[in-house]
């Protein structure tokens, strides 16, 4: 049985199979999950988001465009969850001062190690500058971290990332390389 | 000798300039190293484990939200008909002005009151009417029967005070009316009341 795609998953889930949704749900649950903890830093409130985000989409699937993918559509709608939710909490930047305490560190057990596709040269990524390296961009300012979470560590094109967050291209791109430069700025001796 | 000096100092200037170019060169080409470095650094970071029955909670919560939803259209479906029946009952079973009332005959705001003057012994000649409604100033008034006079008055809702005066000298109250008020002077008025409906 060939697996169904997205579009004939809505129209399923349309046609009154709700539970159809869950196929949906099942599918994006660890990118937009990922991508909202990246964005809010914290684990209990990025899996109320996601949540969210999955419900809002429920609730606005009749209006949902064809024209769009529906993984760029669920992740506008998740950028905009997380916007309302910095807008209600009033805080666009996190303290600089904050420290990657024991939250941070109790964190680690719920991080999946990366599959080794990458070259065994890469092995890079030790813990000092992981920490640093998730500390930088959790104080980029909002515009700066959505460009490059989705980016570098969703994957998105420049194209998906410009109707995800509704800017232009160049901006985009112009985001994207100040948000990289911000990062080197702070990451210093650690990237030598 | 000037020009020769000239010559130096742009030589000189030239590698000046090719040492800064050479510098900015390398740090190029190592801000480039630091970039190429710090993307496959952001595309190692790990993800996170979504925690333990997601999807399910999601269904639930939108299971949740349709039952409330339901609800949510139950209970306004059901305050809409009740409202519905309480403005109904008001509109046919009292008499509260409940709709604005426009008056679009040009007195625009003024109602018509006919005053009956009945003589009851004496037969007067002439009856006047004065009141607040006139300045007190007198208005003759019209001679129906042997006994009875009547004008019609174009006055705004409001209460006012006014007594017939009986050939042109005698002050009464009007007989046909309970509403009496002290005029001040020793005697007595009649109260009219014009409604506003």
């Amino acid at each position: 049985m060939t697996e169904k795609t997205d579009r004939e998953i809505i129209v399923e889930v349309l046609n009154g199979n709700r539970d159809f949704f869950c196929l949906l749900v099942r599918k994006y649950e660890r990118p937009i999950f990922n991508y909202i903890f990246r964005m809010v830093r914290s684990k209990p409130d990025a899996e109320d988001l996601a949540q969210d985000t999955f419900v809002k989409a429920y609730s606005a699937l009749n209006k949902y465009d064809n024209s769009y993918e529906f993984s760029t559509w669920i992740y506008r709608i998740a950028l905009n969850v997380c916007r309302d939710y910095f807008r209600k909490k009033k805080i666009f930047f996190f303290s600089l001062s904050s420290p990657i305490g024991d939250e941070e560190e109790s964190e680690l057990e719920d991080f999946i190690p990366q599959d080794s596709f990458h070259n065994p040269d890469d092995v890079l990524l030790n813990q000092e500058l992981r920490l640093s390296l998730e500390k930088a961009i959790r104080d980029l300012p909002l515009k700066f971290r959505e460009v490059i979470v989705l980016r570098h560590l969703e994957g998105l094109s420049y194209d998906e990332i410009s109707t995800v967050t509704g800017l232009p291209v160049g901006t985009v791109k112009t985001y994207l390389h100040r948000a990289r430069k911000k990062l080197q700025d702070e990451l210093g001796e650690l990237l030598e | 000798m000037i020009r020769k000096g000239f010559k130096q100092f742009n030589c000189l200037k030239r590698v000046k300039h090719q040492k800064d170019l050479s510098v900015y060169t390398i740090e190029a080409i190592d801000m480039d190293r630091k970039e190429e470095k710090l993307i496959r650094c952001l595309e190692q970071l790990p993800q996170m484990r979504v925690p333990t029955n997601f999807s399910l909670q999601v269904m639930d919560r939108i299971d949740a939200r349709q039952r409330r939803g339901y609800w949510i259209g139950s209970f306004k479906k059901l305050a809409i008909v009740s409202l519905s029946l309480v403005f109904l009952t008001l509109v046919f079973f009292s008499n509260l002005p409940l709709f604005p009332q426009f008056n679009i005959s040009g007195l625009s705001g003024y109602r018509r009151v006919e005053l009956k003057f009945y003589a009851l012994s004496e037969n007067p000649k002439t009856v006047a009417v004065a009141g607040d409604f006139s300045d007190w100033n007198t208005l003759q008034m019209e001679k129906k029967d042997n006994n009875s006079w009547v004008i019609t008055l174009k006055v705004k809702p409001g209460k006012y005070q006014y007594s017939f005066i009986i050939d042109g000298e005698e002050w009464v109250p009007d007989p046909g009316s309970y509403r009496r008020i002290e005029d001040g002077f020793g005697g007595v008025n009649s109260v009219l009341v014009v409604n506003g409906e």
